[in-house]
């Protein structure tokens, strides 16, 4: 056997593959002679220790709890969509200057109206205030959950006015969607919030669905404000 | 006593396909690990590899039709579509991924030391080895690194490395074998690894 023979077999000697006995004798008789191919050999060798280490390494390595939970709201959404016209959303599908561009859209808007608001004076008549202090639950992964209608279901919640029992004054709201990526609204601790109109198609931007009838349709959100005046985390009401 | 038979993936999908989450829930379980740690070997990065998961998993779900048994196992069909979604991943991130890390002079230090009479960490660390040999894998061009992640790593025979990766036999074992030796390049400073055998030699011999 001469050496290039040996190359082509020397992956498999070091890994201990099935040859034939005679071509493995041959082979393990030409790195006797020669010193190069038993170096290789030895080295082909040492970089599959390392490889195996690696894999022993990596034997426990698991994708994280919370990918699952995400699957499995996932498959529950799939299993009860009965309208085929909602397509949930893909996981994380958004890439980060489509979501930084979708933010900044908002912010700006919001900005706008929160000048308009407080030059007018007017503040009762556009807006709610109050001291919120939104603490929603995992909300960065509920963003990355599919989306869902924006009606009474797990991510809606009906809000009654405290005084009123006419049924009118009855409001579904969607969770708070943060509109700065990473944004820890636990962290928040006081702040405004300001009720708006914005078009249908602003649903889609946190990823709710949008029908061809309701794209253009104004939706009421609230729009939390930190105490630095720029638009945190919107919700959506009906 | 008689053990409980387990279903098989095949079974599993067909509850899936009729909403059943409990089988959804163990045919995850039972694939999971193996996307997540190919996505890993191949990024490097645990973001890429969770979010490799999800939309193998995620894919499953919207369309469990998608899989032909016809054309091979399910963890086939997974492991290619986890290969699609971090190609187009590690595409997207590419601006952004930090340059690997040569480490040429560490790496001089591994092979030597994992070659080195019968002790093979003797004096480097199974850390610094491990961290070196992923630094190594993961600057190998995509469709070497592939190919010795499938074969090396996950262990699959060629065949099954070339179904994954919808290519032939062949190009499985060129591409490994090229991988490999670009791998020992990069792990090795060449006239300092056993130069003295090197030097005796000098040329390619033809015993």
């Amino acid at each position: 056997m001469n050496c290039q023979g040996f190359e082509k077999l020397a992956l498999a000697l070091a890994r201990d593959q099935f040859l034939d006995a005679a071509v493995r004798e041959q082979s393990l008789a030409h790195t006797e002679v020669c010193v190069r191919c038993a170096a290789h050999l030895a080295e082909e060798r040492a970089l599959l220790a390392g490889v195996h280490a690696i894999v022993a390494e990596l034997a426990q390595q698991e994708a994280p709890a919370r990918v699952e939970a995400a699957l499995l709201t996932a498959f529950r959404q799939q299993v009860t969509a009965a309208a085929p016209v909602v397509i949930p959303m893909p996981i994380k599908t958004r890439t980060s200057w489509q979501r930084g561009a979708v933010a900044a859209g908002i912010l700006i808007l919001i900005s706008m109206l929160a000048i308009f608001w407080q030059r007018s004076g007017s503040r009762d008549q556009q807006a709610e205030t109050r001291a919120v202090a939104p603490a929603p639950s995992a909300l960065d992964r509920d963003r990355a959950t599919p989306a869902q209608p924006v009606a009474p279901g797990p991510r809606s919640r009906v809000r009654h006015h405290p005084s009123g029992i006419n049924s009118d004054d009855i409001e579904v709201v969607t969770e708070f969607f943060p509109l700065r990526e990473g944004e820890d609204l636990t962290a928040l601790a006081s702040g405004q919030m300001l009720r708006v109109e914005l078009p249908g198609s602003a649903l889609s931007d946190v990823g709710l669905p949008v029908t061809p009838e309701t794209v253009n349709t104004p939706v009421k959100a609230d729009v939390v404000l930190g105490d630095d005046g720029l638009a945190r985390a919107i919700r959506f009401v009906r | 006593m008689a053990t409980p038979m387990t279903p098989s993936d095949a079974e599993l999908l067909q509850l899936i396909v009729a909403g059943d989450e409990p089988a959804f829930t163990a045919l995850y379980r039972r694939h999971q690990g193996f996307v997540y740690r190919f996505a890993l070997m191949m990024s490097g990065s645990t973001d890429v590899a969770e979010e490799v998961t999800q939309e193998v998993f995620l894919a499953l779900i919207r369309d469990t039709h998608g899989y032909d048994p016809a054309r091979g196992a399910l963890d086939a069909y997974l492991r290619g579509m986890a290969r699609n979604q971090v190609l187009r991943l590690l595409a997207r991130e590419r601006p952004y991924v930090p340059l690997v890390e040569e480490a040429e002079e560490g790496a001089a230090v591994l092979i030597t030391q994992l070659i080195a009479r019968d002790d093979q960490f003797r004096d480097c660390t199974r850390n610094e080895v491990i961290k070196l040999v992923r630094q190594a894998v993961l600057a190998l061009p995509i469709h070497y690194r592939e190919v010795l992640v499938l074969c090396d790593f996950q262990e699959l025979s060629h065949a099954e490395a070339a179904l994954v990766l919808d290519c032939p036999v062949g190009t499985v074992n060129s591409r490994l074998h090229r991988g490999h030796a670009l791998l020992l390049k990069r792990l090795r400073v060449i006239g300092k690894i056993d130069s003295a055998a090197r030097d005796t030699q000098g040329t390619r011999c033809f015993a």
